[in-house]
């Protein structure tokens, strides 16, 4: 009776030690794919819009078996903090600067070191594959047809409403040809930006997941669905197409139609409240005066 | 019959000689502060002429007064919903330019101005801004102007004079003037109490003066668009309106208004009147040619027992209709008819009454010698050099009837008394005349009485104020008391 007490507790013991083993496994796996998911959100939402893994170049450059180009930590340090890199002189950099047109990487809030390197290995990780998940956006690559541009208007305008939320683009952005008022000053003009990303793959890519602090934070949860990014990608080739005018123009027509708006509405006011009092003596003594001359 | 009692006046216009004594004694002693130099709460103009501010009879501009329109009386210058459109700018509002703009000389200048060979001058200072200015207008600019082509011609007055008429009015040894003086006319139907968006404005129970409460206005104005006779003023160095309060401090110590008081020619008449507020509103509504007849029939009098009664229930003390009944200005408008509320076509029912004045006699100069005219020794009025159509708009809606009448009453009495002192004038004439005045001779001599030989207590009946009623029924006594008194003197201040 006794003994197998003992043996039911040595049991026991055993079983304990293999759950044990179990769960620690679990955590393990577990943490691993979490720890590399969360690279992959990372790399998704920060690198995407000018990186791709075996997609070819966009803005920046195609990062697959970027760890055979340069060594590990150059580039640890380089995702830290790009501009430092560059600002220390160093040749590779600033040949890379040269080659994005003078973009220069944004360095990300939060970017540690043991982050940089989880996301060397997802790069590692993703070269070997045959096809990464990153090779770039897959939107459709069918002309754009005048109606495209006309929705892409519409989109920047905010006359129609953008599907997950968004704001409009006119709210920060002007651009040519949406109307004699413009939009806003916060944020660049982006006539050319079509021409600035290098054309449409670049852009639409860019859009898809837009990685600049201030954007990202607009479209991080209201991301443009493809049908947008197409139609506005369509309107900014077409601003781009219409020779921009020069911006002193733009300017003299903005303050030439806001003195006109307020020369009507004056009229306006002068005819609402013609029967409002207006001076009485000097128009007396005036009018005399007039009369005598006569 | 709800009876209630208002000081009224009376000016008597033939007696005016335009020496402004009444404005001065005025000035001096309630608008001689910052803010209110250009405030002539009396002030005495020259008609025919635009007056002050210019042209302020002219309601097609000033937009003041009430106008009928749907069967009721509404004011010209703002409604409900008017308060909130025009809430930043009201578009009846006249300008300083208007009024004048209040000057002072820089005596600096004079006094110790250094030897030149030009004569030092003290030059004219805005007491607004006070920076140089050049003086352009005044309270008085057109006084004794009775023909200035701008002021004269511009009268308010004219406007349905024939051209014949106007020519006449203007014409050498027909031209013609006389002096119009004015306080606020302590209205029964006030236009400026009606506008009043803070309900600052209020017309005392007790003896009908319209005063603005300094602490309850909050500047906005509506009272002086509101106000056809433009007599509130808006303070800019206060921020707050003001009027005549027809001195109630020198009233209710039985002194007449410094106005009154001071006044040269004696033409000014005051004394308590009972009226029937309940039918203000109806009276208010009539059509123009009945106005100044129902005017009239809203004052009671204070000799019928009923009305006594009814006053007597309501609160008018014993003392107060007992002035009533010995009230100069109940005998000029209610007995004798000879005294007219100015403009009553404004709807505001003025209490305040004017004699209309006679013109001066036409003369004409043959040779050496100025001989009259007219035949008779006093010329026919309807010759007069004023036309009559003038003082018809001034005094009678535009309808000549009540201003003949009071004329040829005043005229009636004036030979009745030649008869009687001189004797070159038939007494059986002067009867007739009499009697197709509708006057007899006892009328005849209290008129004369009152116009010529009248004293102070005969001009003044001030009617004791009883304030301790009023203000028991308000609040009582005892609490009124412990507020006042000793204490501290609040300025005006803009705000709340």
């Amino acid at each position: 009776m006794m003994r197998k007490k003992i043996l039911l507790l040595k049991n026991n013991r055993r079983n304990s030690a293999k759950w044990f083993l179990a769960m620690l496994m679990f955590f393990i796996i577990i943490s691993v794919a979490a720890y590399s998911q969360e690279s992959a959100d990372l790399f998704r939402q920060n690198c995407q819009s000018c990186h791709t893994i075996g997609g070819g170049k966009l803005t920046g450059p195609d990062l697959k078996n970027v760890a055979q180009r340069k060594d590990r930590a150059w580039l640890t340090k380089f995702i830290q903090d790009p501009r430092a890199v560059l600002d220390a002189g160093d040749q590779y950099a600033l040949d890379l600067q040269r080659e994005a047109r003078g973009a220069v990487m944004p360095a990300l809030p939060g970017m540690t070191k043991a982050r940089a390197e989880a996301l060397l290995d997802l790069i590692d990780a993703e070269s070997k594959l045959e096809k990464s998940q990153f090779v770039g956006v897959q939107i459709s690559e069918r002309p754009f047809t005048p109606r495209d541009v006309e929705i892409g208007r519409q989109i920047f305008k905010g006359y129609v409403k953008l599907s997950n939320g968004g704001p409009p683009c006119i709210a920060c952005h002007t651009a040519h040809s949406i109307g004699g008022l413009g939009g806003g000053t916060l944020a660049p003009d982006l006539t050319t930006v079509f021409e600035r990303y290098e054309g449409r793959k670049t852009l639409v890519t860019w859009l898809s997941a837009p990685a600049t602090p201030t954007m990202q934070s607009v479209f991080k949860k209201q991301a443009l669905n493809p049908e947008e990014v197409l139609s506005l990608t369509a309107f900014f080739q077409y601003t781009l197409q219409r020779n921009p005018e020069d911006p002193s123009t733009a300017r003299l027509n903005f303050i030439l139609l806001g003195l006109g708006g307020t020369l009507l509405v004056l009229g306006v006011f002068d005819v609402v409240w013609n029967k409002r009092f207006r001076s009485v003596r000097r128009i007396l003594v005036q009018s005399m005066k007039l009369g005598e001359k006569q | 019959m709800n009876v209630r009692s208002q000081i009224s006046m009376v000016f008597h216009l033939d007696k005016c000689i335009g020496c402004h004594t009444c404005s001065i004694a005025c000035k001096n002693i309630w608008t001689d502060r910052k803010g209110a130099e250009y405030m002539w709460w009396n002030n005495v103009e020259t008609k025919p002429g635009t007056g002050f501010p210019t042209q302020w009879e002219d309601q097609e501009k000033y937009r003041g007064g009430w106008e009928k329109k749907n069967g009721s009386i509404n004011l010209k210058s703002i409604s409900k919903t008017r308060t909130i459109t025009d809430i930043f700018h009201n578009p009846s509002m006249p300008s300083m330019d208007d009024y004048y703009e209040p000057w002072t000389y820089k005596y600096d200048e004079l006094f110790n101005a250094p030897e030149g060979s030009d004569q030092p001058t003290a030059r004219p200072i805005s007491l607004v801004t006070g920076e140089y200015i050049n003086v352009e207008a005044g309270p008085n600019w057109d006084d004794d102007l009775g023909g200035s082509r701008v002021y004269a011609e511009n009268d308010p007055n004219l406007k349905n004079l024939s051209e014949e008429q106007q020519q006449q009015l203007f014409a050498i040894e027909r031209l013609v003037m006389f002096y119009f003086p004015r306080i606020c006319n302590h209205c029964l139907n006030p236009s400026c109490v009606a506008s009043c968006p803070s309900g600052a404005l209020y017309k005392r129970g007790e003896d009908g003066i319209v005063l603005i409460d300094q602490k309850r206005c909050r500047g906005w104005r509506q009272c002086i668009a509101a106000c056809p006779y433009k007599k509130t003023f808006y303070n800019w160095s206060t921020g707050k309106s003001e009027k005549c309060i027809l001195c109630f401090p020198r009233l209710e110590t039985g002194q007449a208004p410094a106005c009154f008081h001071s006044c040269v020619g004696r033409i000014r008449y005051l004394g308590v009147l009972l009226y029937d507020a309940d039918r203000i509103e109806e009276v208010a509504n009539k059509p123009n040619d009945e106005l100044v007849d129902a005017h009239r029939s809203l004052i009671l009098n204070p000799n019928d027992p009923a009305v006594i009664s009814a006053a007597l229930q309501n609160g008018v003390h014993e003392s107060v209709i007992e002035f009533a009944q010995k009230s100069p200005v109940y005998k000029f408008v209610k007995e004798w008819k000879i005294a007219l509320p100015p403009h009553i076509e404004f709807r505001t029912l003025p209490m305040l009454y004017y004699v209309p004045p006679m013109s001066p006699v036409m003369a004409q100069q043959n040779d050496d010698t100025v001989q009259s005219v007219s035949d008779s020794f006093f010329h026919d009025i309807e010759q007069s050099r004023v036309p009559l159509q003038f003082l018809a708009n001034l005094f009678g809606a535009g309808h000549q009837g009540k201003v003949v009448y009071a004329l040829k009453k005043q005229k009636a009495v004036r030979t009745y008394r030649r008869a009687v002192t001189v004797g070159d004038i038939e007494m059986s004439v002067a009867e007739k005349m009499l009697n197709e005045a509708d006057c007899t001779t006892q009328e005849a001599e209290a008129i004369y009485q009152l116009t010529s030989l009248c004293t102070f207590d005969d001009r003044f009946v001030i009617p004791p104020m009883h304030r301790e009623e009023a203000i028991e029924m308000m609040k009582d006594p005892h609490e009124h008391r412990s507020e006042v008194g000793f204490g501290f003197v609040e300025k005006p201040e803009r705000g709340l």
